[in-house]
């Protein structure tokens, strides 16, 4: 069964009362453990798509499924909390919370899900033992690089055993070693939870790790391939 | 909600000079109108305890006197009310009065005034009556009356002189005496150096009624504390029955009262300005902190934490910053109210005159009681938690996506 099921997406913005039309009938399905990247030109409506998939909008037109889930039938504040239990968020500028040190940023999460302190602190040092900035628990994110807050930003959303994960353009302001690395450690990620990942990217870097590619051109799903890596 | 405390505070000390300049506008608003109030409220008090020396915290006279004050309610003293006043708890002293009106003639010139007969004694240690006399000497003999130095001057009299009075006593008899000026006073009131006459309380008792002894118009209580004014005036009430009215001093001295509420308008307005200053340096660092974390904002609900949460960490930085401006504010306003109210400024010159025929001392007083602190306390945390209204309709109403695309 697939894990997230958007039919006949259609998504108009009535900015400045002219209907910008950013998506224009997209079916997508995508199963679990996927390593998907979406991509396209500037303004084809990938990080539409992505918002859409990600429960932070929703469509004009067509619907959404997540496990069977209709995200059009939730309220804004059951939309909240099915993210906080569904999904993981990578953003392209790390979106760190700047107050809190690596450690209470990546337990933030189960800290809104009420998990016990004991068991939030056992969880969040795992994952960044895992992604490899453990040393770095008690520094906050303007002690950290850009690659070692997004490897944060990859445990906060790796944290909670999300659904899946969606990435925003994650590699955008990294340099090339630590795109790489940021790229192998979600591979990683993929691989050793089954965590099913979807980017939004022009970055060809992503786009050779990724196992499918799906293209997105003036609101359309143009191309859908798939690889074998 | 121990996130939301961590998170609002270190947010808070992510700018740290703002947010001391922040509790610093707090403290000065605070200490401000504290000394404002405190001083206001100081003289006020000081204004309101002169004439309560004057009438006392509470009146006992025969039922339906205030209304109408005739001779004709008069009441005479008895053991039951001598006892009463012992008994009632929270009474300092009472003060019998009897007030009458008369004619005074003195050669050609004659004029309507207002007996009272006091105890010379216990009104001296009350009112220091004794210290108003300009000319001559206090009442020690009796049939020696004291004047007021308008009324020598109308009626051309002196000390030594004999006054002749005549007016209607009790029960419809006719009063009338010739008395001696033993003193001439000068009080703060016109109307009283004009028309005012003081003699012994048994010489006006039987002046207006010389059969019986014992008759007065009014009994001046005076209280240990005035906080106890309520509890004292229902046990009077409740002894003495409904032949008798107890009065408290708010209905005597309405005008005082009167004078104090317009007084304390002028001040409210100068408080308000201060206020709205006040609130405005508030408001625009919430204004700031809220657009600095839009983006913050939008992280947090999009990782899945509900806006109400975010409304409360943006409260409860509100709340901190306030609370600190305000604890800082009593810290520095507390001690130097404190001194200045059991060390009042003294005046001078004609300022402290000005006091002194008001027959108030001459100093500045300030108020320590707790509902000066307390109102502006509130009134500063009610303006501070105002200006969080802002975050709280801002993030009910927050765009996630469009602070992702800002």
């Amino acid at each position: 069964m697939s894990i997230i099921q958007a039919k006949n997406i259609y998504k108009v913005y009535n900015e400045t009362h002219v209907p910008v039309h950013a998506l224009n009938g997209v079916d997508l399905e995508i199963e679990k453990g996927e390593f998907t990247a979406i991509v396209g030109p500037s303004g084809s409506g990938k990080t539409t798509l992505l918002n859409i998939i990600g429960g932070l909008d929703l469509p004009t037109e067509g619907d959404i499924f997540i496990e069977g889930t209709n995200l059009k039938t939730l309220s804004s504040r059951q939309l909240i909390d099915f993210r906080l239990h569904n999904i993981g968020f990578v953003f392209q500028a790390y979106n760190l919370i700047p107050v809190l040190t690596a450690l209470e940023n990546t337990e933030f999460i189960l800290e809104l899900q009420g998990v016990s302190k004991k068991e939030r602190e056992k969880r969040a040092m795992e994952i960044l033992k895992t992604v490899d900035i453990a040393d770095k628990r008690d520094h906050k994110p303007g002690q950290l690089s850009g690659g070692q807050q997004q490897r944060v930003a990859v445990a906060r959303a790796l944290v909670s055993q999300p659904k899946y994960i969606i990435a925003d353009e994650p590699t955008a302001n990294l340099d090339s070693k630590s795109t790489e690395e940021l790229l192998t450690l979600m591979k990683k990620m993929n691989e050793k939870f089954q965590t099913t990942f979807v980017f939004a990217t022009h970055d060809q870097r992503v786009m050779d790790k990724a196992r499918r590619i799906i293209t997105i051109e003036d609101g359309k799903a143009v191309k859908d391939e798939t690889f074998e890596r | 909600m121990k996130s939301i405390f961590k998170i609002a505070w270190r947010s808070l000390w992510r700018n740290r000079r703002r947010t001391l300049l922040t509790a610093a506008s707090v403290v000065l608003s605070l200490t401000l109108a504290l000394f404002m109030r405190s001083m206001q409220f100081g003289s006020y008090e000081q204004m309101i305890q002169a004439g309560v020396n004057q009438v006392g915290d509470l009146q006992v006279h025969d039922s339906g006197y205030w209304e109408n004050q005739s001779l004709d309610r008069a009441f005479f003293e008895s053991k039951n009310m001598d006892e009463t006043f012992k008994d009632v708890p929270g009474i300092k002293n009472v003060l019998p009065g009897l007030e009458t009106f008369s004619l005074a003639s003195y050669g050609k010139q004659t004029k309507g005034i207002l007996v009272s007969g006091i105890d010379p004694s216990l009104q001296n240690r009350q009112t220091n009556l004794a210290e108003k006399i300009i000319k001559g000497k206090y009442l020690t003999k009796p049939d020696e009356v004291l004047i007021g130095d308008q009324m020598a001057k109308f009626l051309k009299i002196d000390i030594g002189d004999s006054l002749v009075l005549l007016g209607q006593g009790y029960r419809g008899l006719t009063a009338y005496g010739i008395y001696k000026v033993a003193g001439i006073f000068h009080l703060p009131s016109l109307q009283m150096n004009t028309s005012l006459l003081y003699m012994s309380l048994t010489d006006a008792q039987n002046f207006v009624y010389p059969y019986q002894a014992g008759l007065l118009t009014d009994v001046s209580v005076f209280l240990k504390s005035q906080s106890d004014i309520d509890n004292v005036k229902k046990a009077l009430e409740e002894k003495l029955g409904k032949k008798y009215e107890v009065i408290p001093w708010q209905t005597m001295l309405s005008d005082i009262l009167q004078t104090i509420k317009v007084d304390n308008v002028s001040g409210q307005i100068m408080l308000l300005i201060l206020y709205v200053i006040a609130a405005f340096g508030i408001f625009s660092t919430i204004l700031m902190m809220t657009m600095e974390k839009r983006k913050q904002y939008a992280v947090m609900i999009s990782v899945g934490m509900q806006r109400s949460k975010l409304i409360a960490v943006s409260v409860v930085e509100t709340f901190i910053v306030a609370f600190l401006g305000i604890l800082a504010g009593l810290i520095i306003a507390t001690p130097i109210l404190f001194y200045l109210h059991y060390n009042p400024i003294p005046m001078t010159g004609d300022m402290a005159k000005m006091y002194l025929e008001f027959n108030i001392e001459p100093i500045l007083p300030f108020s320590i009681k707790a509902h000066v602190f307390l109102s502006q306390t509130f009134i500063v945390l009610g303006l501070s938690l105002l200006s969080a209204l802002y975050p709280i309709i801002y993030l009910s109403r927050f765009n996630v996506l469009n602070a992702f695309r800002h």
